[in-house]
């Protein structure tokens, strides 16, 4: 929320701490793609992935698109996959190192909010399988 | 972000269903928000807010972009909040608006600098505040109660607010302090049970520490409303 | 003090909210009236908390039905979901990294202790409202995956 300026003027002219703007938190969101068909591999730019995606059916990982986005507190950021869906993602809240994003699919009845870490990487399935094949979203904090 | 929800907008004119639905995502919260501050029973505020997207959605054709979409919704949503309320009860008269000497005669200024400091957001009691500040805004009257709530979560100026609520910005001014007043009449209660622990702490003894106290209020927010 | 009446309303005003000439007084007033200072002090410390108090609420409420109805209610709804996923709803499990795909109930809530050290605890929390999906919990992070019958 806006200081009053007036007050800051006065913080400033006291001598007190300036305040502070609003903080904006820089995300890492990539779509990929998984596959259940085809030779297993997987993509060398989503090798930090590798161990986190290890437990699921998908054999076979490409990146889709990979996009660098600030995000503010409450404001929804839609990104665009590849059927033409928005999935909204939303900075909830963020304390520290801590940060709480919530994934948002519109066509369905599917919100989710995680608290991570940075450094942590959400992986969140955005499309139903078809043809052996799903989109996922990941959005990783930036330090 | 005005862009996107242009862009959306303009789909939704269309016909387009899942830009719709994509607004209403977008949104709902902070509608939500808004009609809670104002009618403060939760489910009356979900049905407000429901109505104000199904309001959106009738007067698409008519929306022209000279507003945000976000001021459109939100503007919708107050005068369903109002009206909801209204309809509940017949109006009262509220506090006269004027502010006088008696208004300011208390001496307790500075007392909520002092015990929520400089960055309230920072206080691991956050979750504590928020319960009183919620029921120190459900004790304001109406008209107190929408003023704040508008130029809180709305951001809206002194001109912005005249206009919707359709009053004199002097009268804006005055009402805001009214309602910040009161506000912090309710604060102080709990400014003063804060120093009370601090000083609980100090002595090494006596009553919760402030992070049991965090942990104990973290929980509660876990059970979430339905 | 006459002059804290007038200029009490104008403490919470914001840039270009004031006239100059109402800026300048205010500044002047406040430089010689340390009642009026600590007002606005407060006003400072208590800025902001309505709106996030609320935030708060809208942001602990599940949300996952709200469109669906708005559609409804607007006559574009699908008919509602009933049967299994409607049962899953009341029921909320976490799996396992290993865990072999199933359908999990709607929602989540879960707080994962970290070990080691003398650090913070930081708390993995999970919460999917909504279509049942399965989220895996590892150290790099949730995988939430969605109902295999959607």
């Amino acid at each position: 929320m806006t200081r009053t300026f007036l007050a800051a003027l006065l913080a400033v002219s006291l001598g007190s701490a300036p305040t502070v703007a609003r903080a904006e938190v820089p995300v890492m969101i990539r779509i990929i793609k998984g596959s259940r068909q085809g030779p297993p591999s997987v993509d060398p730019r989503l090798e930090d992935l590798r161990r986190q995606l290890s437990p699921l059916a998908y054999q076979r990982w490409e990146q889709v698109t990979d996009e660098q986005r600030d995000l503010s507190r409450g404001k929804t950021e839609f990104v665009k996959i590849p059927d033409g869906e928005q999935i909204g993602v939303t900075l909830v809240e963020r304390r520290g190192d801590t940060v709480t994003i919530e994934v948002a699919i519109t066509s369905r009845n599917t919100q989710t909010r995680l608290t991570v870490e940075k450094g942590q990487r959400i992986v969140h399935q955005v499309t139903g399988e078809k043809a052996g094949a799903a989109y996922f979203l990941t959005v990783r904090a930036l330090p | 972000m005005e862009a996107d929800d242009l862009a959306l907008v303009s789909r939704a004119k269309a016909g387009d269903a899942q830009a719709f639905r994509a607004l209403v995502v977008r949104y709902q919260r902070k509608v939500y928000a808004v009609a809670l501050g104002i009618v403060k029973d939760p489910d009356l505020a979900w049905d407000v807010a429901q109505e104000a997207f199904v309001r959106v959605h009738g007067h698409l054709a008519e929306f022209e972009a000279k507003s945000s979409f976000s001021t459109w919704i939100l503007r919708i949503t107050t005068h369903l909040a109002i009206d909801a309320i209204r309809r509940e009860r017949s109006s009262r008269k509220d506090d006269v608006d004027d502010v006088r000497e008696a208004d300011l005669a208390d001496g307790s200024e500075g007392i909520l600098a002092t015990s929520l400091g400089n960055d309230p957001r920072a206080n691991l009691l956050r979750r504590e505040l928020a319960q009183k500040i919620q029921a120190a805004l459900d004790t304001l009257p109406e008209k107190h109660r929408t003023i704040l709530v508008l130029r809180e979560l709305e951001g809206l100026s002194y001109e912005e607010l005249a206009e919707r609520l359709q009053i004199h910005k002097g009268t804006v001014m005055s009402r805001l302090f009214h309602a910040r007043k009161k506000m912090q009449a309710a604060l102080r209660e709990y400014a003063g049970e804060l120093a009370r622990r601090a000083d609980a702490e100090e002595d090494g003894g006596g009553g919760p520490s402030p992070r049991e106290a965090g942990g104990s209020a973290r929980e509660e927010r876990t059970e979430g409303e339905d | 003090m006459k002059d804290c009446v007038r200029f009490a309303p104008m403490l919470e005003a914001r840039e270009g909210e004031l006239a100059s000439e109402e800026a300048a007084a205010l500044r002047a007033h406040l430089d010689g009236c340390a009642r009026c200072r600590a007002a606005q002090a407060d006003l400072e410390a208590t800025d902001g908390l309505v709106a996030e108090a609320l935030m708060a609420r809208a942001n602990a409420r599940d949300f996952a039905p709200f469109v669906d109805q708005v559609m409804a209610r607007v006559g574009q709804g699908e008919p509602g979901r009933t049967g299994l996923l409607a049962w899953f709803t009341l029921h909320r499990r976490a799996a396992l990294a290993w865990a072999v795909p199933f359908v999990a109930a709607a929602a989540v809530l879960m707080y994962v202790r970290r070990d080691g050290g003398p650090r913070q605890i930081a708390q993995l929390e999970v919460n999917a409202e909504g279509d049942a999906t399965m989220v895996l919990e590892t150290s790099d992070g949730p995988v939430v995956l969605l109902d295999e019958h959607s």
